[in-house]
């Protein structure tokens, strides 16, 4: 029975239909959340929240473990070669999950090595200039992109980043030939990237909301663009549909949990419905408010085809540009 | 609102018996988690970070204070007594603290330590306080070549801390420099020395290469020899620092609050660099230069005051411009933007009271660190008196759980123990493990600085003597090395002096020298 369920699950590649869960005493032990990337960190502060949120749901703690380096890659690769019992999960997010598969060749973990149980919160993609810049629009960078490469420059959180996309992903959606000329300048964070920015070291940055709106509120980043369909509050800027550029509203970041690939149904399970009611939770939603994001709970097919288009589109996107590190 | 008015407001918030309770339970949170191997103040704030949701905005804030500032004197404790620097900071308390543990003065160089911290607290808070808005816009002057030739400069640094010979401490530095490639390069993202491992990919842990590199080698010693170390039994850790001796390190413990302000006011560079630049300049400037390194009771004032003096400092780009300098402010800017608070230049119109309140809890803060490092001290320096092959096991146990706890990964324990038996090596062979941990730190940083540099300006040398900032750094390291120099010249005449005079050898020291 166990078998034949198993393949049924599967087979149609859900858990929406899973049968009867065979022990029902998930969890009987702690489980461990990994967090890929340092404390205090977006994901960090997100995966926090969540945990937070969950304690009341469940009987057993949560235990938080940052392991970080590589740009999410150990701690991704970790739960990717975890054992699949459900006691070790991973707060995936753009990152280490469509970025880096899309651009590092010698990765060692693919998307197909995990099982997604949710995303859970989606932040936009903001790109700002210095407010004492004379880019005063998207038009005026792209003028200057076009007019000499090299002397734009684009502040990330290093190669394989979401920045490094996102600034890509732009430059080349609004029509700069030679994205690859224009300056990439890898720093240690994205918190030092959007100050690199505010000192003139680096004229754009595309993150999401959180590393810049307190710049964006002291009135020291212009933000030029936002990826949302809807515009985000507090940065007064023009959406990339409202500039004829839909095709950048996949560039969004977000994070979810994920299970190794043979995580049992019935933890995952149980994943979905901790996440259902964590969205619920009121200290949960006003704190992903505050940093920037909106909490929007997929279900795991439609999470997995979320990350799959996502890791499409950079893939392609890094093919294009050459951009692929090997 | 006058500014008294919110002086006022500011001082009726701080006045309440809550907020002096949530500081003093921050900073011993922080003594505690700073005191634990592995247990970084970084992450003690980010731990502590969601317990601050539900608090009053003042309580929250002054509550993740206290434990940042708890934390970066906590580091000392475990570096004196058992050679294992608590936090990255404390490392180069460890150069002198030990020693001194090692003489039965381990009571001595824990009440310097904690009066170094505390009075470096109080001058980097004092700076924050008249200061703020003039440290920041120097601060943000620093882009990636102002930082290389800082950091070019701060590599001299590992002259001072080398001993004897200078030849040995480069050797040092070079081992440090090249574990420092280990893991993926940050400008193209390439592979370095990481042979298919993805562990390896993010480079060596820096707590289990410090861990390694300090703690390891003194129980691989005492396993080795236990006879030896032993017939010196420790005196009780019970003697309390002289007001002489105080008098003596007054000079340094300003100089590295001061070193520690203007450090930690810029981004980015973090709080165990200016603990060695502290000490090197102090041991520069010290009559006692040559007991550097074996308990000079000065080092430890150096080295604690410089890495105190930036607990305040790094506050300032937070709340003069609402820019996180460090990791730990940007966890801080989070706890006040979930109450709705804006740091930065309007935050003194829109909520000066708020503002006013932190200054005050925060010298409120170096008081309370007086009182409850003091307490800490009274508990903790009984270590000093556990006979060795009780307390060596368990520093052993304790490394790798702190070594284990920061990742969860046992292959963290792996290099620990790999970089104990490298530690062991150069242990005998004389090679001093400061110069490495300085590498290993400045390192990475003066390379991404330097490629940082040439990508903003093409490829074109020029841009690293850019402006005003550069050329006294340039101007820093040339001086230095001339000094460095002459020194080591000076030296070496002294010995060849010495050796046609006697026939004995000279240079090594001998373990077992006393203090004056």
């Amino acid at each position: 029975m166990t078998l034949k369920s198993l393949a049924v699950a599967f087979g149609l590649a859900t858990t929406a239909l899973s049968a009867t869960p065979v022990l029902a005493q998930y969890p009987e032990r702690p489980v461990q959340i990994v967090i890929p990337y340092g404390p205090g960190g977006a994901t960090d502060l997100s995966a926090r929240a969540l945990a937070s949120a969950l304690s009341s749901h469940s009987s057993e703690p949560f235990v938080l473990v940052n392991r970080t380096g590589a740009g999410g890659a150990t701690g991704s690769a970790a739960v990717a070669n975890a054992q699949g019992d459900g006691y070790t999960v991973l707060a995936a997010r753009v990152g280490s999950h469509t970025v880096n598969p899309a651009m590092k060749a010698n990765l060692p973990y693919k998307l197909e090595d995990f099982r997604f149980v949710g995303v859970y919160e989606i932040n936009p993609v903001v790109c700002a200039v210095a407010a004492d810049s004379d880019i005063q629009s998207m038009d005026d960078l792209i003028a200057k992109a076009k007019q000499d490469p090299a002397a734009v420059r684009y502040s990330t959180s290093g190669v394989g980043s979401m920045l490094q996309i996102a600034a890509a992903m732009v430059l080349d959606s609004f029509g700069v030939e030679n994205v690859k000329e224009v300056t990439h300048l890898p720093l240690a964070g994205d918190g030092e990237a959007a100050l690199a920015v505010y000192q003139g070291t680096a004229t754009f940055i595309c993150t999401n909301s959180s590393p810049l709106a307190s710049f964006v509120k002291n009135g020291q980043l212009r933000p030029i663009l936002v990826t949302t369909s809807e515009p985000v509050e507090g940065f007064d800027a023009p959406t990339a549909a409202s500039l004829g550029h839909e095709d950048l509203e996949s560039l969004v970041g977000w994070t979810g949990i994920a299970g190794p690939d043979d995580m049992p149904d019935e933890a995952a399970e149980q994943w979905r419905s901790w996440l259902a009611e964590a969205v619920k939770d009121e200290t949960f939603l006003k704190f992903m408010k505050q940093v920037g994001s909106q909490v929007d709970l997929m279900s795991p097919d439609e999470s997995l085809e979320f990350v799959n288009n996502q890791y499409q589109t950079f893939s392609r996107l890094v093919d294009e540009l050459g951009l692929r590190v090997e | 609102m006058s500014l008294m008015d919110q002086i006022g407001m500011g001082f009726a918030l701080v006045a309440q018996w809550q907020s002096v309770g949530y500081l003093i339970l921050g900073v011993t949170i922080g003594v505690i988690a700073g005191a634990i191997p592995g247990m970084s103040a970084v992450m003690a704030v980010a731990l502590t970070l969601p317990f601050t949701f539900s608090l009053q905005p003042i309580f929250g804030i002054l509550l993740l204070l206290g434990v940042y500032k708890g934390g970066v004197f906590g580091g000392s404790i475990p570096a004196i007594l058992i050679k294992t620097p608590g936090t990255p900071a404390s490392s180069a308390t460890t150069i002198d603290g030990y020693p001194l543990a090692e003489k039965g003065q381990a009571g001595k160089a824990l009440d310097m330590a904690l009066y170094a911290s505390c009075i470096a607290d109080l001058v980097s808070n004092l700076a924050l306080i008249l200061f703020a808005g003039w440290l920041a816009s120097f601060a943000l002057q620093f882009g990636p070549p102002e930082f290389f030739t800082l950091i070019l400069f701060s590599l001299t640094i590992i002259a001072g801390v080398s001993g004897d010979s200078l030849l040995k401490g480069c050797i040092s530095a070079i081992l440090g420099l090249f574990l420092a490639t280990v893991g993926l390069d940050l400008v193209y993202g390439t592979d370095r020395f990481i042979f298919g491992s993805p562990d390896l990919m993010g480079g060596l842990n820096f707590i289990a290469v410090l861990i390694g590199l300090f703690a390891i080698p003194e129980i691989f010693a005492y396993v080795r020899q236990p006879k030896e170390i032993d017939g010196d039994v420790r005196k009780l850790g019970h003697v309390h620092l002289t007001f002489a001796e105080f008098r003596r390190s007054l000079k340094s413990i300003l100089r590295g609050s001061f070193i520690g302000v203007i450090l930690g006011a810029i981004p980015g560079i973090g709080a165990a660099p200016a603990a060695f630049v502290s000490y090197s300049e102090a041991r520069r400037n010290s009559p006692n230069r040559a007991n550097f390194g074996k308990g000079e009771i000065e080092g430890v004032a150096a080295a604690e005051s410089g890495n105190n003096g930036v607990a305040g400092a790094t506050l300032i780009p937070l709340l003069a411009l609402g820019v996180p300098g460090d990791v730990t402010t940007a966890i801080i800017i989070g706890a006040f933007m979930i109450h709705g608070l804006q740091p930065g230049p309007m935050m003194f119109a829109t909520n000066g009271d708020m503002i006013y309140a932190i200054f005050i809890g925060l010298v409120l803060s170096s008081a309370i660190l007086l009182l409850v490092g003091g307490a800490a001290i009274r508990g903790f320096r009984y270590i000093a008196d556990v006979p060795r092959y009780v307390l060596l096991p368990s520093v052993l146990v304790l490394s790798v759980y702190g070594v284990f706890a920061v990742n969860n990964s046992v292959f963290d324990v792996a290099v620990m123990f790999a970089v104990g038996a490298l530690g062991y090596a150069m242990l005998l062979l004389r090679i001093p493990a400061a110069p490495f941990v300085i590498a290993f730190i400045l390192g990475p940083l003066l390379e991404n600085n330097f490629r940082q540099s040439l990508l903003m300006s093409q490829g074109s040398l020029d841009i690293l003597a850019r402006g005003p900032i550069t050329w006294f750094f340039w101007g820093l390291t040339v001086l230095a090395i001339v000094l460095i120099v002459r020194q080591t010249m000076q030296a070496s005449r002294e010995r060849a002096d010495l050796a046609t005079l006697s026939p004995s050898p000279s240079g090594a020291p001998t373990a077992g020298r006393a203090a004056e």
